[in-house]
């Protein structure tokens, strides 16, 4: 018969169709290079976790797709009402159900289910675990940027505040304490963890942990708003020695302005900037600061007794250890090698000031991302002098 | 419950005039046009009001569709710049609400309007004027909550709105507004016409249609009813505290107060799951009624179709968590409600291997109506088994709030719902409007719309799993994103291009109708339910006489007995088994203005809470002048007199069916014809 020869095409050819879009795939998403916010290449511990719960689903979801999909295609090809074939003569068998079978098919997947569902709860429960010696880091989300505070002696003051860019030591778990300042946002470092949400009110944990060092790409996950889809953040997972390092050069003695532009650029801080960033060390001014900010405003840090509070801009004290800036959107460092850690304890990136995006920033920032100034989200046009760009530039590449 | 009463049934001499007596009120004497603009507007006929319900929310599928076009565009190469963050952001918060409350839901109650009376042999729902009520504060509510594009911008927090980004210090334009009043007022119209469906389910079915003889499409819907009924009350209290907080300064999200956005997160989701299968299961039930017609075989496994609709909309509550698994509400809550959601696939597997049994071993007739039929069983197994996947909570967490999650709700919400609404469309248009749709043209309807939907939501998966997150305005060079982003846009330009080609169809069909008329006689299909027994276009009493019910599939079973093998023997044609259509003076609920009057009213009162609460003054007079109206104006029936009266005919057939069968509804029976057991004239007053 036609159909039956007709249907057994159909059926191979869906099957070799179905696995050849699906070695498609598997070849080419799972790839980390180029695509830095993979779900699907794990670098750490919980991610492998997610990744091994993960693959067998996706397993048993392939063969039920092929099952299905397949099991149409060849239905239409077997079953199709031919040409020639007349109402009323050789009519289908009228089945109305059949008890078993229906009772064999509500039972079977959920069987399978139960047996995933093993698996499930034990990845779920293990999700919250960390090692005792774990790195505290609290993050806070708000529009549109991430702010990191490690208080490394445990004694109630952060002693780094540094925004955009988290540093971890590779190899130990991490807590990020999450909150948020203003909406809802969500924390993801997709290479290393899930997500988890940044609640007003709330304190959320996540726990990463890098295998390897490296950079490690997020986005910010929960819509919150207009610049929602630019806000980035890194994690920089260093190796032991560089780690220390990294927080030895983020509380030593800030560098202080050497060259007229760059001491210019200082007064033009303290008299702008300072009404919302931080720099450590540097002596509040007379103009009155922003006061939208709902956290507690605090004296941060270990160098300075009369430090500016962060209100609701970034802490921009060792603004230049960073790899990206403007809320992780760009590189601060052209030509900068991705990092993969070279055992040597340097901490600063290398390659050369990204100078035209620090200036076209400070130009006009609304241009580089959305945000309404006027509404208290985002930085306002200054209005400045390219003489009073190059002058703040000069001074921000001090920020060592 | 029917009040039994030994007494005569009310006979009706025919011919007799049934005009009403002068009218006693003046301005409140019911309009009598059933034709012409005032036909429509004034209706309470639920064909007429089902076929609103459908062009309408087609409009607004235009409008969904064309901010679809819009997102593709913006995100079809990295750092587009056609669109301002502001803007796309109100674009997809648009886009969303619009399908879901202005398309598929409307959508679905257009076919649930129109069929369910036919289906269940009654001639018309319970509270006719209830039905256009809800028609037109729905129709109101949708154009007040567009007008926002002209009043300030669109709503811009998404279609969930999550606190505190929902309120006024993070959105302080009106759209919110416009999103939580707009919505309130067409819960109003949604839940008036949940429980007038619910109660014409329970009252109105014919004698014999017992619950487990009724089309799964009519069960399915009364699943949907229900849930409409315990889900909307929830939304509604969400929605009252998001207007206070925004409009009157309450604190019911703000942490710093001592509220908490957990608390919106929950109440919507409660809601927003259940939503999510009262869109999808009247597709279900469409497709279970085109299903078998095209394979001429009975649905397979009845009473396990309706079991597993059943199931889903009770374990459909107890899932709604799964949305947020990534809050931070703690490893119990996650567990708890992970498993759960990993169970609900069941019932919907067993759904889709119904489906497949059905056309296993049938004759398929791959018209249109079953083309969608089946692309709708292929494409939600594919949302359904992405579905399975997120709910394993440690995926979901990668998952959630990207693309992957984007595509998933589209092959459930596009390949399930939607696909299901075009094949009842295709299905049911001679029908409602005597014509067919040309099968050519929907043929490259079906296909483009499959090309084009899986080019367009198939590469999402893997944007998603690439890390893309959703409700990003843009995305940069060197993120991955490009090709398949190119590709989506693509796709969704196929789509447009499938949606012309539909509305080519249906102005083409007509006109070759208008040059050639055909008709398509009662059943064009050779089909199986009591909507088929009566003439297309339906007659505006749908039947000349209520049928009495004896089997599942009762037309079916007139047309079609079994021999000793149970191969099928024809033992009547369609014309011989049909009603001509031919009957006289019987009795239909009179049209009203009030139902249009109140609808009007509430737009005004909801600009009045925006803008400057005077408005509401117009628009509060005008509502209790509706109330007031509605229920002072005459009832037409001729026998307003007799309103007590019930039908008692109980003796001829089976009591549970007599017991259910009359309601609340004024009924007068005739004397029976040789095959009918009993004629009756229901028609409710409302």
């Amino acid at each position: 018969m036609a159909n039956k020869r007709r249907s057994t095409i159909a059926a191979v050819v869906g099957v070799v169709g179905v696995l050849f879009l699906g070695w498609l795939l598997i070849r080419n998403i799972g790839l980390p290079e180029g695509r830095p916010l993979t779900t699907l290449s794990p670098q750490g511990e919980k991610a492998q976790d997610i990744q091994n719960l993960i693959i067998p689903v996706f397993i048993v979801a392939g063969l039920v797709f092929i099952i299905i999909e397949v099991g149409i295609i060849w239905m239409v090809a077997r079953f199709r009402r031919n040409k020639d074939d007349k109402d009323g003569v050789n009519e289908p068998e009228q089945v109305h159900g059949n008890t078993p079978l229906e009772i064999g098919w509500t039972i079977v997947p959920a069987l399978l289910l139960a047996v995933l569902a093993v698996f499930n709860v034990q990845t779920i429960v293990a999700m919250d675990d960390h090692s005792a010696d774990a790195v505290q880091v609290k993050v806070i989300g708000q529009q549109w940027w991430w702010e990191y505070r490690y208080d490394l002696d445990n004694d109630g003051k952060d002693d780094i505040i540094t925004a955009t860019e988290a540093a971890i030591p590779v190899g130990r778990d991490a807590v990020f304490s999450i909150q948020s300042n203003d909406v809802i946002h969500s924390f993801w470092i997709p290479a290393l963890n899930g997500k988890k949400d940044a609640m007003p009110g709330r304190t959320h944990q996540l726990v990463l942990q890098a295998n390897k060092a490296g950079i490690y790409q997020g986005q910010c996950t929960e819509f919150c708003g207009l610049s929602h889809g630019v806000m980035r953040m890194q994690v920089k997972a260093l190796p032991p020695a560089e780690y220390q390092a990294w927080l030895k050069q983020m509380t030593s003695v800030p560098a202080q302005p050497l060259t007229a532009d760059a001491k210019a650029g200082q007064e033009l801080f303290i008299g702008q900037c300072a009404r919302c960033h931080q720099v450590n060390g540097l002596l509040p001014t007379s103009k009155a600061p922003f006061t939208y900010s709902t956290m507690p405003i605090q004296n941060y840090g270990k160098v300075s007794q009369t430090a500016l509070a962060s209100r609701n801009a970034p802490n921009l004290t060792k603004f230049m250890t960073r790899d990206y800036f403007i809320g992780g959107l760009y590189p601060l460092y052209l030509d900068n090698k991705e990092y993969k850690g070279d055992g040597k304890a340097e901490v600063m990136p290398k390659g050369v000031p990204n100078v035209n995006m620090i200036r076209s920033w400070l130009r006009n920032p609304a241009e580089i991302k959305p945000m309404n100034p006027d509404n208290n989200q985002g930085m306002p046009n200054l209005g400045l002098t390219e003489q009073q760009i190059d002058q703040l530039t000069a001074y921000l590449l001090t920020l060592k | 419950m029917a009040i039994t009463e030994e007494r005569p049934p009310l006979e009706l001499t025919t011919g007799e005039d049934l005009a009403p007596a002068t009218p006693p009120f003046g301005v409140f004497t019911r309009p009598s046009a059933t034709s012409g603009w005032r036909g429509w507007l004034f209706t309470v006929d639920h064909k007429k009001i089902g076929i609103m319900y459908g062009a309408i929310s087609f409009l607004f599928l235009l409008v969904g569709g064309a901010e679809a076009l819009l997102i593709r565009l913006q995100l079809a190469v990295p750092g587009n710049k056609l669109l301002s963050a502001d803007v796309y952001n109100q674009v997809f918060t648009m886009h969303g609400v619009t399908m879901v409350f202005l398309v598929v839901m409307p959508m679905a109650a257009a076919f649930a309007n129109y069929l369910l009376p036919l289906q269940i042999g009654a001639r018309d729902v319970s509270f006719p004027r209830m039905n256009a009520l809800s028609l037109w504060i729905w129709v109101f509510g949708a154009i007040f909550f567009n007008t926002s594009w002209l009043l300030g911008g669109g709503a811009d927090g998404g279609w969930f709105n999550y606190a505190p980004n929902s309120g006024v210090v993070f959105s302080p334009s009106h759209g919110i507004d416009f999103y939580a009043v707009g919505l309130l007022i067409m819960g109003i119209g949604s839940t008036v016409s949940a429980v007038n469906l619910t109660v014409t389910v329970l009252n109105m079915r014919a004698p014999g249609m017992t619950l487990m003889r009724m089309p799964v499409f009519t069960w399915m819907t009364f699943v949907v009813q229900v849930l409409l009924v315990f889900a909307l009350p929830v939304i509604t209290v969400a929605l009252f505290l998001l207007m206070f907080d925004r409009l009157f300064g309450a604190a019911f999200f703000d942490a710093s107060k001592g509220g908490d956005p957990f608390l919106w997160e929950h109440l919507f989701w409660i809601f927003g799951h259940p939503e999510v299968y009262i869109m999808i299961l009247p597709s279900f039930g469409i497709v279970s009624e085109v299903i078998p017609v095209f394979s001429r075989k009975p649905i397979f496994g009845y009473p396990f179709m309706v079991g597993s609709g059943i199931a889903i909309g009770f374990m459909g509550w107890g899932v709604w968590a799964h949305h947020m698994f990534a809050s931070g509400m703690g490893p119990i809550s996650v567990l708890a409600f992970s498993l759960a959601t990993m169970f609900i696939a069941v019932p919907t597997g067993v759904k889709i291997l119904n489906w497949l049994a059905t056309m296993y071993g049938g004759r398929l007739k791959f018209t249109v109506a079953m083309l969608f039929s089946i692309g709708l069983v292929g494409m939600f197994t594919i949302g359904g088994l992405s579905g399975v996947s997120h709910a394993f909570a440690p995926a979901d967490t990668q998952q959630t709030d990207t693309y992957y999650i984007v595509a998933h709700f589209h092959y459930v919400l596009f390949g399930g719902a939607l696909l299901g609404l075009f094949a009842g469309m295709y299905f049911w248009w001679p029908k409602a409007f005597g014509y067919f749709l040309s099968e050519k043209l929907g043929k490259w309807h079906f296909w483009m719309m499959l090309v084009g939907f899986n080019l367009t939501f198939g590469p999402m998966h893997i944007l998603g799993l690439q890390g893309m997150m959703r409700r990003t305005y843009t995305y940069t060079q060197g993120q991955g994103f490009n090709t398949w982003n190119m590709v989506a846009t693509i796709g969704a330009f196929t789509i447009a291009l499938a949606l012309v080609i539909f509305m080519w169809n249906v102005v083409s069909s007509y006109r070759k109708h208008k040059a050639n008329p055909v008709n398509p006689g009662p059943d064009p299909w050779d089909a199986r339910s009591l909507e088929w027994m009566i003439p297309s276009p339906t007659p505006e009493w749908n039947f000349d006489e209520v049928p009495v019910v004896e089997e599942f599939d009762e037309f079916w079973h007139r047309k079609y007995g079994h021999d000793a093998e149970g191969r099928l023997v024809q033992i009547a044609t369609a014309e011989e088994v049909a009603q001509k259509g031919t009957a006289k003076n019987v009795h239909l609920p009179s049209p009203s203005y009030w139902p249009l009057v109140m609808s009007i009213g509430l737009p005004l009162v909801g600009y009045g809470l925006i803008f400057n609460l005077w408005w509401a003054v117009p628009g509060a007079i005008l509502v209790i002048a509706a109330i007031f109206g509605w229920v002072l104006e005459p009832s037409t029936d001729p026998d307003a007199g007799h309103h007590d009266d019930h039908d008692d005919h109980g003796d001829d057939h089976d009591p549970s069916a007599a017991a259910l069968e009359s309601g609340d509804a004024v009924g007068e029976t005739t004397d029976a014809p040789a095959e009918t057991a009993a004629e009756t004239e229901e028609a409710p007053v409302g």
